[in-house]
């Protein structure tokens, strides 16, 4: 039931605006009550390995022609997580939004669809759900790109709507596929049900090679895998840095976790067999995404390809699919999910206080805007998975686990999951260089005479020159990302402990850590 | 022959007709205001309908064979009821009111409403032919109803011209498999059928040609030339009709000729790639073609002829002869409920769409997609509405739309049909595209013009209704199942004919 409550929260809220109750408040008041929550939730987890937690079972209908549908929801240790994600993201995305937006009602109302969404489709055991959760945000996604956008809104508007678009009808073909794969007695939508059941009746490995493939490349469009990743950047730079969070942030995660949740653990031969082309790609992510990401030329793109190449660890963690592995995708996927929005909301800030976005304009911003210059090397930190933020920790734990993979051995008897540990750690490198150089060109070195306050002299008007985030409100969201992110990188024991039960009890997870 | 015990079965059809003949006496003797004619016919939809809800929807034969009543029947009586009830109500509350004999207008739907509902329990070519006429004849008149303006002329003529030749065509292929089979009777010409191990070709060639007819009636490609004309000529309530009444009527046709007569594995070799052809044009001509249209009814035009598509997906994945042996036991019942789940999506999101047309109309007429700039600022209600009747038309979830999306996608998948598969998520992608267009229009652009548009606490209410409809189709999915549940053809098996022929001598 307390899961129904955290979707009703938000539910509650739209209906309040569209009422007429003030936007931001009601939504950021939604939003805090659902946080509060899901810290509760956190506590009390019982962690009893092999079931589900606060689950709520009741059937929905049975359409004529198809398995029955329940609405069923209920978390584990690998959901519960990303709830957290979803809470607390969404709540600096709120708090973080200007109060003055135009059209404000519909602004928030779209924010809380969006989180909505990503909360349903967490909670959600079961598969037709989980889809159609995650689809509401679709629209107002679209709808908050193109209205409060800026640059190239309207072409990034519709790039991301249709790719994403199409990505989910692939991932809604392999999913009927998969279900449409069992007897007609056993089908369901139940996601429990149907890993027990693939865990006792595999698939034909031949059936499973030809499913696993949608739910792949489907998965891959949503969460940006290279080459299907090019919706991303542009769109999260000219979203409205509040939906950049959401998505980037959140939403994004749904692809890691119904890789996790569905696809490897139903398809694992399939998983097998398409093995060297996720391992071949999600190089793309780190290689080409990184080298590209050192390319750009805008604050806000280099953080959006920042985004897709930070998703090699996840994909890495999934294809050595062992319990230091996993285990390490979900902390990351927390921690990417923090460092993630709070490197949009600043660089919102930053590009909206200044009122520019390339770095050659930029320059020595930390003059005016210390705090922000503070708040945004922190952000980098744990973008760049300095010890003591949570980045560190998963990643950590993905490069052991790719480590002490064998995907296979080259003659000289080494394994090539040595030479993935190597790759990604040079992405860690990568990262540090393209974050470093950002901290150096935006805030450092000398400040055009333009951010300086001017009194109106003559003609000129006057301008405040760069501001910083002064008031409590505007900063208040950003330390409690960071220090969400400093409890996890100190103690990361407190999630893995949820964490690695659940894991552990993944089909087809080898046995020793 | 005519058993007056089972003639309730045609009440409905008779009630209507008669009603519409008295309410055009009293129209033309009493001057009755168009406001009290529209009421009255609403009122005798309404009676029908409840009528119609207490037959129960176990098959049965009547009227000397030539009808048959059966869960789609049933299903189909109760949806074209629905579809003249809202066209009803646009034509005299919503647009623009016609320049002359506004009674007349709200009183022809219901005559074609009986042709369609007659179609829908046809159980012989005759019949299923007169009451074909019967529709199209009534919307000859309506879709030029407005006779001054050029392009309803232009529509007119064309829906009449494209029309003929396709109930010409339609006759062709009847007389051809009546001449080799001997009888007009659907179950006759089954019995004839199952009789023969290979299809003549002479039969064969007479259903290509009842194809061929029936693939005008749902804008099929490459028959699909007259409806974004027609589309756009006709009166907004006119252009939903067609676009939900008239498809579902030729469906109903298709329902009944291919899987209630050739549904083995000789004569699907030649409907089935025929079908397959036509919807993956339809998908792809439909879906391409809307892109850049800028009126917006010739976009819905086109879309309508893209949705066609969609549903002959699940029309073939109905079929039982799609893997090459007739196997009795295969699952038929899952396509033709796509089918019925379709129809019911695309009834609201279609009327939904066609309502705020019609509102916007009478303020503009000609409306194009730039027109629509601000309107979310400038009526949040109607912008909302068309705006979710597009993202529903494009199957987004949790919008009504989606589940018939779904269940499209599984029947494909289910009954093997992948090349067409992938022909639906390429349309689907590509039709997302066309109509974000004008909810861009709606909620990005400055307004043109600021005034807000109000609207009455009818017409308020109605779009509330749908737009609660749309979600709650889409999320609360046992509303869908209530409305659909047991809409599937009768097997022809189940009828044992000594009953219905004792029950039609009693």
């Amino acid at each position: 039931m307390v899961l129904l409550a955290l979707l009703l929260i938000p539910l509650a809220a739209i209906l309040f605006i569209l009422a007429g109750a003030p936007a931001q408040r009601t939504a950021g008041f939604a939003t805090a009550l659902n946080l509060v929550i899901t810290l509760g939730l956190l506590l009390t987890y019982p962690a009893t390995p092999g079931t589900f937690a606060f689950t709520l079972d009741c059937p929905w209908t049975t359409l004529p022609g198809l398995p029955p549908i329940h609405f069923h929801l209920g978390v584990d240790g690998i959901s519960l997580p990303l709830v957290f994600l979803t809470a607390i993201v969404s709540f600096a995305a709120i708090a973080i939004s200007p109060a003055t937006i135009r059209r404000s009602s519909e602004y928030y109302c779209y924010l809380l669809f969006m989180s909505l969404g990503a909360m349903g489709a967490f909670v959600s055991l079961d598969l037709f759900f989980f889809y159609i959760f995650h689809e509401f945000a679709l629209i107002p996604t679209f709808l908050l790109i193109g209205i409060w956008g800026t640059q190239n809104r309207q072409f990034a508007a519709f790039q991301v709507t249709l790719y994403l678009m199409a990505g989910s009808l692939i991932l809604l073909a392999g999913l009927v596929a998969l279900v449409m794969a069992l007897p007609v007695a056993d089908r369901t939508f139940d996601i429990p049900t149907l890993q027990n059941y693939f865990t006792q009746h595999p698939l034909a490995v031949s059936q499973q090679t030809i499913i696993f493939p949608f739910l792949l490349v489907g998965f891959g469009i949503l969460v940006g895998l290279v080459p299907f990743h090019s919706w991303a950047p542009p769109g999260y730079a000219s979203a409205p840095p509040a939906a950049a969070m959401l998505h980037a942030g959140i939403l994004k995660k749904f692809a890691i976790y119904g890789l996790i949740r569905v696809a490897v653990p139903m398809l694992h031969d399939g998983f097998e067999a398409w093995r060297p082309l996720l391992l071949t790609l999600l190089v793309g992510n780190f290689v080409y995404a990184g080298f590209v990401t050192l390319a750009q030329k805008e604050l806000p793109t280099m953080i959006g390809f920042s985004s897709i190449m930070h998703m090699g660890y996840l994909f890495l963690g999934i294809a050595c699919w062992n319990i230091i592995g996993v285990t390490g995708v979900v902390i990351l996927m927390v921690a990417h999910g923090l460092s993630a929005a709070l490197l949009f909301g600043l660089s919102g800030e930053v590009t909206h206080r200044s009122g520019e976005n390339r770095f050659t304009e930029l320059g020595g911003l930390a003059q005016r805007a210390p705090l922000l210059a503070v708040l945004f090397s922190f952000a980098s930190m744990a973008s760049m998975g300095v010890p003591g933020l949570a980045n560190f920790a998963g990643e950590l734990m993905v490069f052991f686990a790719s480590y002490s993979s064998v995907f296979s051995k080259f003659d000289i008897g080494v394994s090539i999951g040595v030479g993935f540990a190597a790759i990604a750690i040079y992405g860690t490198v990568i990262t540090a260089i393209y974050q470093l150089r950002a901290i150096k060109t935006v805030f450092y070195g000398p400040m055009p005479a333009r951010y300086e306050p001017r009194a109106a002299v003559g003609e000129a008007v006057a301008a405040p020159g760069m501001t910083d985030v002064s008031s409590l409100v505007e900063y208040v969201p950003y330390v409690l990302l960071i220090v969400a992110s400093l409890v996890i990188g100190f103690m990361p024991f407190l999630l893995i402990h949820i964490v690695e039960p659940s894991v552990s009890l993944l089909p087809y997870m080898p046995l020793q850590k | 022959m005519i058993s007056s015990t089972l003639l309730p079965y045609l009440a409905p059809e008779l009630m209507l007709i008669v009603g519409a003949m008295i309410l055009l006496l009293l129209e033309a003797f009493l001057s009755l205001s168009a406001r009290q004619v529209a009421a009255a016919a609403l009122g005798s939809v309404a009676i029908v309908a409840v009528f119609t809800l207490c037959f129960d929807s176990s098959p049965i034969l009547f009227w000397g064979n030539t009808c048959k009543w059966d869960g789609s029947a049933k299903f189909f009586h109760l949806f074209f009821l629905a579809v003249a009830a809202l066209v009803i109500w646009m034509g005299d509350e919503v647009q623009e009111p016609v320049p002359h004999g506004g009674g007349e207008f709200v009183i022809l739907p219901l005559f074609t409403t009986a042709g369609l509902m007659l179609l829908a329990s046809a159980n012989d070519f005759m019949l299923l032919f007169i009451a074909l006429e019967l529709v199209t004849i009534s919307f000859y008149i309506l879709v030029a109803y407005q006779r001054r303006s050029i392009i309803a002329l232009e529509a007119g003529v064309k829906y009449l011209i494209l029309g003929g030749l396709s109930s010409a065509f339609l006759v062709m292929g009847v007389a051809y498999i009546f001449g080799l089979s001997g009888s007009t009777r659907f179950d006759l010409i089954a019995q004839y059928l199952h009789t023969q191990s290979l299809l003549s070709s002479g039969v064969g060639f007479g259903l290509l040609l009842v194809l061929t007819g029936i693939g005008f009636k749902i804008a099929m490609v490459p028959f699909h030339s007259w409806a974004p004309d027609v589309y756009e000529g006709a009166p907004n309530s006119i252009t939903a009709f067609l676009s939900v009444g008239s498809k579902a009527g030729g469906l109903i046709i298709l329902l009944r000729v291919v899987l209630g007569l050739f549904d083995f594995p000789s004569s699907a070799s030649i409907w089935i790639p025929f079908l397959t052809i036509g919807a993956i044009l339809s998908l792809l001509l439909g879906n391409l073609a809307a892109i850049p249209q800028r009126n917006l009814k010739r976009l819905l035009g086109y879309s309508s002829i893209g949705h066609s598509g969609f549903i002959l997906v699940a029309v073939i994945g109905a079929s039982a002869s799609l893997t090459g042996s007739y196997m009795p036991g295969a699952d038929t019942t899952t396509g033709q409920l796509a089918v019925s789940v379709y129809l019911v999506t695309y009834l609201l999101a279609t009327f939904t769409a066609f309502i705020v047309l019609a509102i916007l109309e009478r303020r503009l007429p000609g409306l194009e997609i730039h027109h629509l700039a601000g309107l979310s600022q400038r009526s949040p209600l109607l912008a909302a509405a068309f705006a979710l009747s597009l993202i529903s038309l494009a199957g987004v979830p949790p919008l009504s739309g989606f589940i018939a999306k779904w269940y499209v996608v599984l029947v494909a998948w289910n009954q093997g049909l992948y090349t067409l598969l992938g022909f639906v998520i390429f349309a689907a992608v590509a039709a997302l595209y066309y109509y974000l267009g004008p909810i861009k229009a709606m909620y990005w652009s400055e307004p043109l013009d600021e005034t807000p548009i109000r609207l009455n606490r009818v017409t308020s209410a109605v779009l509330i209704l749908m737009i609660a409809l749309l979600i709650g189709t889409g999320f609360f999915i046992q509303s869908i199942s209530g409305l659909v549940n047991g809409s599937t053809l009768a097997q022809n098996g189940s009828i044992s004919a000594p009953v219905a022929v004792a029950l039609v001598q009693h």
